[in-house]
């Protein structure tokens, strides 16, 4: 197989690659993420016993990582290719070697590793085990089994995939900064993005209007306690506490999208310096305690529902 | 009888190098262990790991275990037995569990009284079945950090296992866990040799591995890759910096090692070293090279570096990109040093204000106006104050924030570049010394004031507000915050070494400036529970407990090398022939006098002979005595004490009965006594000696 020549093709190749081996393609998510891990298609969908199997790109924001266009491969804005195989087949890493192998990669070739990195996001109350993917010590991928979503156990466990599409492509392409690469025939990168990157840099570092974030969290926030009808307090045992009972009445799907904003808005005040460390823990708890909320609606909703995925057996 | 080889591998997805370190660690006792318990014979066990698969290698396993004929002690008869003798349900199920009938138990006399009985037979069991069931325990024994499921199975591990080898000899064992069956099957290396590969015997399987890219053995990769690095190195002129954790690292993350020759651009020596090793070392595990030691000169970092790879068929592709990753590692650095520069240290103080040190104890920038009025207590020089809010700029710095492990090594570096004194540039990298025990101390009197006052402003303050270590919990390290504090005290080039006050200090600074803050009445008693637990840490080092103890006891919690004198005075008084005899006497003095009002006693009402004679010898040596104790000559007053109160002291108590009927006699006795004690308590306390 030849190497993809592209950005574009690259995203081609892994999204047949995976459409072939009967994952759904869905869509990026529409609202500001740190990673694919965040679009309800992962998040949401790891929890509970429902098979699913499903790829996507994610465009992924990381305010602290922006160079201002200056850095060959860090951006505030960058592309993950996320596979979630749920549940995990014992095969995984040879389907994943197999589709480098579809991008026109000899692992053989190349020294390909799979080092420890285990995954943790307080914000998120998730964790699992798993590896960073290293070809020639460069980090392509990431590589997770799901342990516990939103605090809640996973059953079965969902194997996660997440190709960086840019380190992937400068490899592909050869090319020693992202910006020269192709994104398509005849459009490099750097037209795309080199201005965005520059912009938004200079935004989420020097301009973005702290007081303006700091309410915008505090709005956020609320917005979920309303939606889920999720009281302030926390019983003792630390158990969430709901006014509305039945879980159908719960708005699940726009909170989950306040939690989206929360954390961004977090990550945006963060690269502001608006944050100090003590502060930097409250702010992380109080994320944890709305996805939490979130996620144990879901489980909840979807057990009023009878768990449809089961019901029908595919995917 | 015929022995065999066991082999035991399990196969499984790359583990995490710590956990394979591990895992080897406790694996041949877990096997040999369960052998043990099951009476198989077997000879020595060695564990074998790589990121891919554990295995465990035991020698000379016997072919069975012996038929067993012992008798097994039971209930006593009493539960076993009715007053009749008919056998109770305690004695039917003793049999059973010795598969014995019950009419076999007999009544045992004992020391201890009569028991119920039994001679416990047991066939011996083909070696097949014990080894079958130890292996199909084994997985689940291994102890992980943290252990994780997989697919829709219940199974857990450290990660997923794919295969079992379990081989007696060159038989496979029938068996199986979580439905995993035992084999011969295993894998060789991942790329170099994909296809299953049959371990023909136990014996075989370094060998059979070996041909197959797989060095188990990791001593035998280290051995190879450390080889490698001395060639590699020596054909090119340059010296690897030897580095011990790299070494580990690398070995522990391959199946077979490869040196890879890497390079970058020179224009990135301009960067700190520190920076450049850094940025290899921490995020890549690359080794750094220096020109050849033996050329003085030439000992400058080269812009070349050696990479551990795990396949290298092709090495130049491999090299490319690592060293691409380098590069943008080196830009990303470069970028943060360039952007750090641009403002100068001093410039960066006011954003220590909007640092949050903890919400009660204030800001960064609170903290270090605390530490800076506090050092130039403790005799850091005029320049405490500028210096200590210079020390903490850098922690505001881009390279810090990336790089943690850097503070103070590139706020010295950015002081140097602007210039500043070179004294308040080393105290910048000096207030974090000592690092850990054995680590040097601050040099100066600004750095080790600096020193100071940081940890001894944390820990007051975290005291101050009820962070207060317990167990493995001490969130802000004040366990070794304060072991850095005493031994800086110790050892170090400030005048003053009163703890007390540099904590009484330290507390003033911080009442003063967040009020309301918990009183020193109320801080000061768990804090001095603490400060001394820490010094019978440090002394507890080069002394025994009970003569720490002692002196801890006749110590004001002031100047640590005094208490450092008397540790060692007394620690080198147990050499003196009059110890032994001399900490008797005062341990029964201070037992039977220390409950009586502390008073002179009356000289008319002392009996001639042995008491009036102690009394004496004690006046006489009594000035000298406070003298040495004033000038904290506590060998010298030792001395005093051994040479003039030994044999008065022990004729007293041969010759005088103190709890005599007269009770003014018997207080006044009781009075002397404890005058005399406590004169020596002032030097220690010897009556805690001897435990």
């Amino acid at each position: 197989m030849t190497p993809a020549r592209t950005f574009q093709d690259l995203i081609l190749r892994l999204t047949s690659f995976w459409a072939e081996r009967g994952c759904l393609i869905v869509q990026p998510y529409n609202s500001e993420v740190g990673a694919g891990t965040f679009n309800p298609a992962t998040f949401l969908r790891a929890i509970g016993p429902e098979p699913w199997n499903v790829a996507y790109v994610e465009p992924s924001r990381r305010p602290t990582d922006g160079r201002y266009g200056d850095n060959p491969n860090r951006l505030q804005q960058f592309h993950q290719f996320q596979v979630i195989l749920k549940p995990s087949p014992l095969e995984i890493q040879e389907l994943y070697l197999d589709s480098l192998r579809a991008l026109g990669t000899d692992p053989k070739r190349h020294d390909l590793r799979f080092v420890e990195d285990d995954w943790e996001s307080p914000t998120l109350g998730a964790w699992g085990l798993g590896w960073q993917v290293w070809l020639d010590g460069l980090e392509i991928s990431q590589f997770t089994y799901f342990q516990q979503v939103g605090g809640i156990d996973c059953k079965p466990i969902s194997g996660e995939l997440t190709y960086g599409l840019e380190r992937i492509a400068m490899y592909l392409q050869d090319k020693a900064t992202i910006y020269d690469c192709e994104y398509g025939p005849g459009v490099k990168y750097g037209e795309i993005a080199k201005r965005a990157e520059f912009e938004w840099s200079t935004y989420n570092f020097e301009r973005a209007n702290v007081p303006m974030h700091l309410k915008l969290f505090d709005d956020y926030e609320s917005e979920v306690h309303a939606l889920l009808s999720l009281s302030r307090e926390k019983s003792k045992g630390n158990l969430l506490i709901f006014s509305e009972e039945d879980p159908l009445k719960r708005l699940l799907l726009p909170a989950y999208d306040c939690v989206i904003k929360c954390s961004h808005t977090f990550n945006l005040l963060d690269a502001r310096g608006a944050i100090g460390v003590t502060e930097r823990q409250r702010y992380i708890g109080r994320v944890r305690h709305i996805a939490r909320a979130v996620c144990e609606t879901y489980l909840a909703q979807r057990t009023a529902m009878n768990f449809p995925l089961l019901q029908t057996g595919t995917v | 009888m015929a022995t065999q080889d066991l082999l035991i591998e399990i196969g499984v997805e790359e583990l995490p190098a710590s956990w394979v370190k591990r895992a080897v660690e406790v694996l041949p006792a877990l096997v040999t262990d369960a052998l043990d318990a099951a009476r198989l014979t077997h000879g020595t066990a060695r564990a074998y790991g790589t990121p891919r698969r554990l295995a465990v290698l035991v020698d000379a396993v016997a072919d069975g275990t012996p038929d067993v004929e012992e008798e097994v002690i039971g209930p006593p008869k009493s539960a076993a037995f009715e007053e009749d003798g008919r056998p109770k349900k305690a004695a039917e199920g003793f049999a059973k569990k010795n598969n014995a009938p019950v009419d076999a138990v007999f009544i045992k006399k004992t020391d201890k009284g009569e028991y119920a009985a039994v001679v416990r037979k047991e066939k011996g069991r083909d070696a097949r079945a014990v080894v079958a069931e130890i292996a199909s325990a084994l997985p689940s024994r291994i102890p992980f950090a943290k252990s994780m499921r997989w697919g829709t199975g219940d199974l857990s591990f450290g990660r997923p296992i794919h295969w079992l080898v379990v081989l007696l000899g060159d038989q496979i064992i029938d068996g199986n866990w979580g439905g995993i069956a035992f084999g011969r099957t295993t894998r060789g290396h991942r790329f170099l040799s994909p296809e299953a590969i049959q371990i023909p015997t136990a014996s075989a399987y370094l060998a059979t591995l070996r041909e197959a890219h797989v060095l188990a053995d990791e001593d035998e990769r280290r051995r190879v890759m450390v080889a490698a690095l001395e060639k590699r190195s020596k054909a090119i002129s340059a010296h690897v910096e030897p580095d011990e954790f790299l070494v580990y690292e690398n070995a522990s993350l391959v199946e077979e090692p490869f040196v890879v020759l890497g390079s970058f651009d020179e224009r990135f020596l301009a960067l700190p070293d520190e920076v450049i090793v850094a940025v290899m070392r921490g995020h890549q595990r690359y080794f750094a090279l220096r020109g050849e030691a033996s050329r003085e000169a030439n000992q400058k970092l080269l812009p070349k570096y050696f990479a551990i790879a795990n396949t290298a068929i092709d090495e130049a592709n491999v090299a490319k990109g690592n060293d691409r990753v380098l590069v943008a590692r080196l830009k990303d650095a470069e970028f943060f040093v360039a952007e750090d520069r641009k403002k100068k240290l001093a410039e960066r103080i006011p954003k220590l204000d909007g640092i949050v040190f903890h919400h009660k104890l204030g800001t960064v920038g609170d903290k270090v106006k605390r530490v800076g009025a506090l050092a130039e207590r403790l005799g850091g020089g005029p320049r405490s104050m500028e210096a200590a809010a210079l020390a903490k700029a850098d922690l505001v710095s881009l390279i810090v924030g990336e790089f943690p492990e850097l503070q103070g090594l590139m706020g010295r570096w950015y002081a140097l570049q602007e210039h500043l004194d070179a004294e308040v540039a080393d105290a910048i990298r000096d207030q974090y010394l000592p690092k850990g025990a054995g680590d040097a101390i601050p040099a100066t009197a600004l750095a080790a004031a600096l020193a100071i006052a940081d940890r001894a402003d944390t820990l007051v303050g975290c005291f101050g507000i009820g962070i207060v270590p317990t167990g493995s919990q001490d969130p802000f390290a004040l366990r070794r915050a304060t072991l850095g504090i005493l031994r800086i005290a110790l050892e170090g080039p400030l005048a003053t070494d009163d703890i007390g006050s540099t904590l009484e200090a330290a507390h003033a600074g911080l009442a003063a400036q967040r009020t309301p803050f918990a009183a020193w009445d109320v801080v000061w008693p768990r804090l001095e529970d603490f400060v001394r637990a820490r010094l019978r840490v440090i002394l507890g080092e080069n002394h025994p407990t009970d003569v720490v103890e002692a002196c801890l006891a006749a110590w004001n919690l002031k100047s640590v090398r005094d208490l450092s004198k008397r540790v060692a005075a007394l620690d080198a008084f147990r050499a003196h022939s009059a110890y032994e005899s001399l900490t008797v006497a005062f341990k029964r003095a201070w037992n039977i006098a220390k409950d009586t009002a502390a008073a002179e006693p009356d000289p008319k009402l002392l009996d001639a002979g042995a008491e009036q004679d102690l009394w004496a010898a004690f006046g006489k040596i009594r000035t000298g005595m406070q003298a040495c104790v004033s000038a904290g000559d506590y060998a010298g007053a030792l001395n005093l004490v051994a040479t003039d109160l030994r044999a008065p002291i022990d004729r007293f108590f041969t010759d005088v009965f103190v709890m005599v009927d007269d009770a003014r006699v018997r207080e006044n006795r009781l009075r002397m006594l404890r005058t005399i004690a406590e004169s020596i308590n002032a030097i220690a306390h010897l009556h805690l000696l001897g435990g």
